[in-house]
Formats: C-alpha cells, structure tokens, sequence
C-alpha cells in the first residue's frame, strides 16, 4: 500500500474499494511505529485510531453518508485543543493540561470523517523555528536527520513528508506552516487572517496567527481549507469564506498573471546562493506559465522582523499569563508558596526560548519603552499593510524564497538570536499584512528541499492555489529518502 | 544598554524566577539592538490600521448555562473554589 | 480647596450574559464555580466573544451622562497576576489610539453644580476570592470565579467633587440613572463599587481603595478629608498614596505600596476586532433611550400639577414611575401619584416584594376611581391593596371575596347606628355634652362594619339620633 498517497488519490482508493480505512490507519501505524523513533513528529498518538476507522468502514459498507475525508489519517500541532485529550503545547507547563472542549477546525474535521492519527511536534507555545525548542526533545528532517525540519510546525511538516499521515494541520504565526513545509518539502498554506476560527489554537500572537493545513499537494492544501475555514461564532475575528470552493478551476493556469519578486526578500541577509539560484529559475518557470514577473520593492519589509518581534513577544507576554498553574498545568505542590513565589516559580518550567520571550515581552511594551518599540511596530504593520495594499492594485502574486536559506543543522543557529530571527525575513510580512501565502516544494538540492513562497491579497486564495498548482505541476521531485 | 537589574525587575514583573541573568542580557541586548532599525522606519505619523467589526455582527444577548462541570477539569480544587497559594 | 474624584465600577446586572461569554450576568444565587465556561476560565484556546447588548447598555449610560462617544470601540489588555483573573489579564478599554473608549467628556449636575466626567469604559469583573478564616494571612486562598466576566462599565469623574455630601448626592443621582436606564440593579449587594482620590489645598492625591457601598464612600471621603486636614494641621507630609477602607474600623489605613504592580502593559485586544458604531445606530439608541429623571419630573409636575416633592419621589424610582405611567389617565394622575406615594411604595419597600408583586396599573386606577365614587372607604382601599398584591384579582372581584363594599345604605346602616348606641349609653349622655364624642361613635360604626360605613353619612345620621349639630 502506497502511504505517500495523496488525499485526493486517498479518497478515491477508498470510493473505489483500493483498500478499507482500517487497512490504510493500520498500516499508517505500523509506519509510525517505524519511523517517528527516529524523526519524532509526533507527541502522542491517537488512542482510538483504528476503532474509529472501524467505524468509518462501517458507515461506508452499510451506504450510510460519509464524510469527504472519508477516513484519511491527519495530524494536528499539538496547540490545537481537542476535548477529553492533552493539548501540551510541546511545553512542560501544560504536561498535564487536558482540554474540556474542542477547537472549531478539529470539530470540522471530524464532522467530514477525519481521523486524526495523533498531535504532532512543535517549539514550545510555537515559538521557534526548528522544534529545538520543544521540551520534548526535537523532530528531524525525514531529508536527512541531522538537520532540523522547521518550526514551529516541525512535527507536522515531518509526519506528511515522512508518510505518517496524508495531511495536517500546523498553525502559523511568522512562517511557522511554510518554514517547516519548505524545510520537509511539502506544501503549507497560511490563510488569510480570520479565514480560519483559532477557537481551540492556543494563543502565541493572536493578532498575527492563524490555523492552516500542511499536505502533499496544492490539491489537498485547497480540499482541506474547503473543510476547515469560514465564519465561527465562536471567534469574532473570523471572516465568512462566501462558500468558496477552492478546488475549482484550480488548473486554470497563470497566463497573463501579473507577479511582484518582492526585491528585499530576494537579497536579504543571509541568503544561500542555492536558494537564490533556485528562485531565479521559479521565476523563469513562471513567465514560461505565461505570467510578467517584474521586481517590487516593499520599503517597509526591512523592519518587518523587528515590528513582528516587538509585537509577538508582548503578545505572548500577555497570552501565556494564565500559566501560574494554578487552574492547570502540572503536578507542583503550592503548599507553603506565597502567591506570587508559586507562579514565579511555577513559571520557570518553561523552556528557555519562552522565558527569553517573556523577557522582551515585559520589556518592550513597558510605560518606558512603550513609545520606543510597540507603537512603532504597530505603525510599522500598519504601512506595510498600506504597501501591500497598493501593490496589490498592480500585481496578482508576490513571490520569493520561503525561507532564505535552507534547513540547517541541530544546534547550529540555536545561540544568535539574530540570526535566528533573520530566517523568518521572508515569512512574517504575511502575518504582518493578514495576506494569505503558500509554500510549494521546488527544488531538492544538497539532499534538501527549498520551497518557493506565493502571496496574494486578502482572501484571493482561490487564486493563491491556482498559482501554486501551476507551479508545483511544473515539478518533479525525488522520492523522501526513508 | 540593557543592565540586569532592568532584566530581574522584567522578571520579577513576569514573574519568573530567573537562575542566570547575564546569559538574558545579551541575548536581549542583542534583539533590542536590532529593534532599533525601527528608528529609521520613518513611520511617525502612520494611522494605525485594526481590523473592524459591526456591532450587528456581535454576540447576542443570551444566557446558555455550560453544559459540563468545569471544577472538575481543574486542577487544584477544595469542594467547591478554586486552590490558590495564600497571599500575602 | 479640597478635591475629590470617583471611579464607580457598576455591574449591568440587567443583562443575560458576561461580557465575553454566555455564562449568567447576574451571578448572584449560584454555587460558586458553576457559571463557569472556558472563556470565563481563561481555558486556552477560548476567545472573548463581546455580547452587543453590553455595548448599547454601556453607550446608554454615557448618553445619559452627556458623553461624546466614539464612532468605532477597541478593547485593550491590562496585565497582572491575580488569583481572581483567569487569564493574568484583565480586557477593558483605554483611550491610547484615539478616543475609543464607551464614552468621554461628560457631565451630570449635582447640587447645581457641574460634576465632569473624564471616561466611561467597558470592561470585565474579575472572580472573588475567600479567604480560609478571616485574615488575608491564611495558608491558602480559594478562589469562586462566577462573577468573572460580569459585564462592568467603570465611570471616572475629573476630582470636581468639594464636599462627601456632593460625592453622596452624586451617587444617589447615579444610581437612580442606572435604574431608570434599566441597565443595572444598584441594590445588589457588590453590583456598585467606587474608589476615590481625595486632595486637600497643597497636598497630594490620595487614592482610598476597597469601599463596599456607597453609605461607607461619604464616610471614608469624610473621614479621608478630616485625617488629611489634621495632618495638614500639624505641618505633616500628606503622602501620595493608596489607602484601604476598614469596614470594621471605619477608617482609612496605608495600602503597602507596590509600586512594581503599576506597570500594566497595556496593548490591544487583538481577538476583539474594533467595533463600528455609526450614527444610525447612536440615533437608533438615543431614541429608545428611556425619559430622563429629570425630564420625568418637570412633565409630572407641569402636566399633571403633581406637587414637586411627589414627583420627585414618582420620577426617581423607575418600578414606581412606570407603575404611575400605567395606571394614570392624567384626569387621575394627582390621585394615582399620591396613592402610590403613600400607600403602594410602603407595601412595596424591597425588590422581593415587587418582584412578587401582582399590582397592575389598572388595579391602581379602579382604586382611585372607587374611592372617588364612594363605592369603597380608604381604610377598605388599603385591605384591597394587600389582597391586590398577593393575587392580583380584578379589584372588583376582590370587593366582593372580601365584602369590602360600602355599606350607604341608610336602613342598613341605621340599624348598625341603633346598636351602637344601645351598646355605648354612656357616651350617648356624654356627646349631648361634648360634641366631640361623635366621632367616637362614628369610630365605632366603622369597627362594626370593618371600615365599610360610608363616614359622612354616617355621622349624619348619628348626629340625628342624638340630636345633636
């Protein structure tokens, strides 16, 4: 049975009698069993995996509906709230939280018959960009393990380009979803802002984040957000997705398209010449599609990082508040603590990547520095949404190299802050802006993957994917060596 | 310059207890260092752009009793409140 | 001169729901930790969803109270570590980009004198803490988070207050408002708190914290002035600082400064989008905006020729005055508005009672219009009133249950007169004497028929008898 099927193709082998859900979750286990040892995408496994497909075969074999998902095996970062089960954030400090209710897009899901095979890997509270940071040790690039996958979606991104599940779900707030997709050589899409419910997401940045799939095809990136976007009444800031259908017409092809190679992303700091070249050779597959690339210059892109570190870490500094541990989170006796030294020293659970956050979040929206860096990032966001906006009245598509330099080793770039932020130079304008953007694998070279990263304007991810499909049908990649 | 004191006092406001200051203040220095290109931004009297909504569109009004016994999701409870360590 | 400022904290108790979820407003009469839900909690992954009557109730209040309001509100984050605050951060609002708060610049007269008001906000009530024992020095604090949530709109006044009795004539004016706009309940227990900052000539402002009702906020501002004046007497320092209220006490003592708890990092509240309120809704809100007090007043005085005194009583009590509203014709509305001053609102004296209450406006005009006719004597009215309220029979049919009827019919009522007088020889001889001892007598007629005997005819009729004038 061929694991490394697409969802699509997924659907079809079970409409089609090719295998039973019960045969494909199985067999789907077993490889985890083999593999994840060594790759550890996943946190937990799902229990129930193989009782629930069971029950999907029953419906199916007795002609009762079926969900469009009809069973496929799909895994879910592990900030995404699921009733009755762990939600651990990959931190230390909710080792023990299990969560009362469900998000919105695990409701969803399930409503259309997924199965999901279990909750994956990620930096603590999503904050990293390599799952170095998780606290339970980090995942590995199924490409070669010596070498991180990606963050924060890191176990996500391993467990789709390593077979272990057909699609999933990560969450993005800087470049989480395409950073790992471009890293493991999938395809990762972050929706526009309020597109998809984060009813259920725990909350790093909730101004910037949002929920969106990581998955083998530009085909089942659009199956899924059909499945899991829309209006929920259970998140104000979500906007309606007008019944859109995203796989329609998603080979109408780009002839005639009008695409901005966003100039500060193509020579920031630090980028590989592999990965320059590669672009450059995108780009020229993009005019041979039919499409005029020419370079734009967004000005306000050089202080993208900046505004995205100052707004994120005072985020998170108030988003992960409630962890005192006192309504939940883990087994430390409070007997004896005065209030205040309890939640001070129940806090130093967490990991030092989130401390160093919660740091700077103290730190910079402070009365003194409020002026100095906080309402500068705002302003900041604000006229790149401005740019983006006017660019938009010209261009369809803005393009560039997902991640400026392609996957590294452990513990390479773990102690240069700076560095470390300059990875994220191409991702965050997105979240900045609320645009949608997709990474779509292009290229193995040295044995890993670089991917190319598409933009568009608010909720235009219709034609988002239609761009991205071109792109991905012109290529043709090796086979992930596991 | 970031001194240590300012970081133990960010600390103490976050209330974490930190084993190590030093280690933090270079890494902070560091980042606030680079947040400074956020000075030649040049943004001064940009208006601040926020996503909106219409009062039609909020939560209506409507008493719906939770169906589940949170207490019992909690942690550290004694009969019916909520443990906390003392203050002081 | 001295100056006193307040922040009233008030619970719109009149709604159905917390501010971001659909636990119970009203929390009261729970089991602690059983109007909880994972937005209340804080439970991650739970987003804050702003119930819209919260907003209008809230955008009521600062029309009433004069307020500019904004065209688009935005909610920020305030942040500090409290057991009573779910989330280690407390969602209200906060003038930072641009006027966005409920309302600003207001004003309310008070003793004909301008009070200003610098900010109306909206925000959420943290939960309750117990304490284990009396003292805050117990081992252990536990923690009942069903008022967490609870809608409260915060209203600071700029320190124009000069005396505790304005501070208290301004509450009483406040609270009458809320009722009126049918936005809160003042006379919950905890549904009103107010802090205040008093300053004496040439001394700091000193903020008094913790004041449980609004009687104990004019004695702890009084109290607060004398200390202060006292100090400023025998040339001590009075410091900047937070003072607590000791209920028990009844006196002001030092707060222990923590000074590192005012860094509240405020920034926005990003899972709240910025909520549009355009001038069609103002309108739309102004026009269903309930009659003002004072409004109230001047029409029943101007219209109806009700006594000032009486229309102050009707027009300052939302139950009463929509009651009058009700049962008034306005040829009766003099009789209406005395009814229910005088008899009604002391049958009437606590919520429980009004809420159980099965008076109807109709049962009050009947009433008046039956007394008018003489088909019922006042002391009758009242028995009829008590029967009203408990079962809320037409008044009609509760003459008759009761046999409350006006007995004028003259043989019927001769008969009762003969009887008395044989029973009451001595003050027959003594009336030819004292023509006071007839009402005596007429006393005793209307004990006889349990108040029924129409009184004027009676005492003609007695005089009759005894041949007297």
């Amino acid at each position: 049975m061929d694991l490394g099927i697409s969802a699509l193709n997924y659907v079809n082998g079970i409409k089609n009698n090719e295998f039973t859900v019960e045969e494909f979750i199985s067999e789907s286990l077993e490889h985890i069993n083999q593999v994840d040892k060594k790759l550890h995408a996943f946190l937990r496994i799902n229990d129930f995996a193989i009782k629930n497909a069971r029950e999907i075969d029953t419906k199916i074999k007795s002609n009762q509906n079926v969900g469009k998902c009809y069973g496929m095996p799909v895994s879910i970062k592990d900030n995404i709230c699921i009733e009755g089960s762990k939600t651990t954030c990959a931190s230390k400090v909710l080792e023990n939280f299990i969560s009362p209710y469900t998000s919105t897009v695990i409701s969803k899901l399930n409503s259309e018959d997924a199965i999901i095979i279990g909750k994956t890997n990620l930096d603590e509270f999503a904050m990293g960009l390599s799952t170095e940071f998780s606290a339970y040790g980090p995942s590995r690039n199924p490409w070669n393990t010596d070498y991180v996958p990606g963050g924060s979606s890191g176990g996500s991104g391993v467990s789709v380009s390593a077979n272990e599940c057909i699609a999933s779900l990560g969450s993005d707030t800087g470049g989480s979803i395409r950073n790992p997709a471009s890293f493991c050589s999938v395809v990762g899409l972050k929706p526009t802002y309020g597109l998809v419910s984060r009813y259920g997401l725990v909350s790093y940045a909730n101004s910037i984040e949002q929920i969106g799939p990581m998955a083998k095809t530009v085909e089942d990136s659009a199956f899924l957000l059909n499945i899991i976007s829309g209006i929920d009444s259970n998140d104000n800031t979500t906007v309606d997705n007008k019944n859109q259908d995203y796989l329609t017409d998603i080979d109408a092809g780009i002839n005639g398209k009008k695409i901005g190679i966003v100039t500060e992303m193509t020579n920031p700091d630090g980028l590989s010449t592999d990965v320059l070249d590669t672009t450059n050779d995108a780009i020229k597959t993009f005019e041979k599609l039919g499409a005029n690339c020419e370079q734009v210059s967004l000005e306000m892109v050089r202080y993208a990082v900046a505004a995205y570190y100052t707004i994120t870490s005072t985020e998170a500094g108030s988003n992960l508040a409630r962890y005192d541990n006192i309504r939940y989170g883990y087994e430390f006796d409070s007997s004896g603590f005065e209030f205040n030294s309890y939640i001070s020293q129940a806090r130093s659970k967490f990991g030092p990547e989130v401390i160093r956050r919660m740091i700077l979040g103290g730190f910079v929206p402070s009365a003194g520095h409020a002026g100095k860096y906080f309402s500068k990032a705002l302003k900041v966001k604000s006229k790149l949404t401005a740019e983006i906006k006017h660019v938009f009245e010209k261009f369809d598509y803005l393009i560039s190299p997902t991640v400026p330099i392609q996957p590294f080793k452990f513990g390479e770039k773990i102690n240069d802050p700076v560095s470390l932020m300059m990875v994220d130079f191409n991702t965050v304008t997105a979240n900045l802006t609320g645009i949608p953007a997709i990474s779509v694998p292009y290229k193995i070279t040295n044995g890993l993957p670089i991917g190319i990263q598409i933009m568009a304007n608010h909720e235009e991810e219709h034609s988002l994917l239609q761009a991205a499909y071109a792109l991905e049908k012109t290529v043709d990649l090796p086979e992930v060596p596991i | 310059m970031v001194s240590e004191e300012e970081i133990s006092e960010v600390a103490k406001l976050m209330k974490i207890n930190l084993e190590d200051h030093s280690d933090h203040v270079k890494r902070v220095q560091k980042m606030l260092e680079y947040f400074d290109i956020l000075d030649n931004a040049n943004i001064e009297s940009e208006e601040i752009i926020v996503q909106e909504t219409d009062l039609g569109k909020l939560r209506d009004d409507k008493y719906i009793p939770y169906d589940k016994n949170l207490l019992k999701f909690l942690k550290s409870y004694q009969e019916k409140y909520v443990k906390a360590p003392k203050l002081n | 001169m001295t100056k006193i400022g307040l922040e009233i904290h008030c619970q719109l108790t009149k709604l159905e729901s917390k501010l971001f979820c659909s636990c119970k407003a009203d929390y009261r009469g729970f089991e602690p930790n059983t109007n909880i839900c994972p937005v209340c909690m804080g439970i991650p992954g739970s987003l804050p969803l702003l119930n819209k009557s919260a907003v209008e109730k809230a955008t009521l209040i600062a029309m009433a109270l004069d307020c500019k309001t904004p065209n688009r509100i935005a909610f920020f984050r305030k942040n500090y570590f409290y057991p009573d605050l779910p989330k280690n951060f407390q969602i209200t609002q906060l003038n930072a980009y641009g006027n966005t708060s409920i309302g600003w610049e207001g004003k309310i007269s008070v003793e004909n004198k301008e009070i200003k008001i610098r900010r109306i906000q909206l925000e959420e009530d943290p939960g309750r803490l117990i304490y284990e024992g009396a003292t805050e020095k117990t081992e252990l604090t536990l923690v009942d988070y069903n008022r967490a949530g609870t809608p409260l709109v915060e209203i600071v006044t700029e320190p124009d207050f000069e005396t505790p009795h304005q501070v208290r004539e301004f509450l009483n004016i406040l609270s009458d408002l809320l009722e009126n706009l049918n936005v809160s309940d003042p006379g919950l227990e905890g549904a009103m708190r107010a802090d205040a900052n008093v300053s004496i000539e040439g001394g700091s402002k000193v903020e008094i914290k913790n004041i449980g009702s609004f009687h104990d906020l004019e004695k702890a501002v009084h109290f607060e002035i004398t200390r202060q004046q006292s100090l400023a007497e025998r040339k001590i320092e009075i410091i900047q600082e937070t003072r607590h209220w000791d209920d028990g006490r009844k006196i002001t003592v030092s707060a222990r400064t923590k000074e590192e708890e005012a860094e509240y990092r405020y920034h926005l509240e990003a899972d709240i989008p910025w909520v549009r309120i355009d001038d069609n809704t103002k309108n739309q809100l102004q026009l269903h905006m309930p009659e003002s007090i004072s409004s109230k007043k001047e029409r029943y005085v101007s219209k109806y020729g009700i006594t000032s005194q009486v229309a102050d009583i009707l027009s300052s009590d939302r139950y009463f005055s929509e009651l009058f509203e009700k049962a008034n014709n306005e040829t009766n509305a003099k009789d209406i508005a005395n009814m229910i001053t005088t008899d009604i609102m002391g049958l009437l004296d606590t919520r429980e009672k009004r809420e159980m209450s099965k008076l109807e406006g109709d049962h009050i005009s009947d009433l008046v219009e039956y007394i008018k006719s003489n088909k019922i004597t006042r002391a009758s009215a009242k028995l009829a009133l008590d029967e009203v309220i408990k079962n809320g029979k037409p008044l009609s049919q509760i003459i008759e249950d009761l046999d409350l009827g006006h007995v004028s019919d003259e043989a019927t009522l001769s008969d009762i007169i003969t009887e008395v007088l044989n029973e009451e020889a001595k003050a027959v001889e003594d009336a030819k004497q004292n023509p006071d001892i007839v009402n005596f007598l007429v006393g005793k007629v209307m004990q006889k028929t349990r108040g029924k005997a129409d009184p004027e005819l009676t005492l003609v009729l007695l005089k009759k008898n005894l041949g007297v004038k």
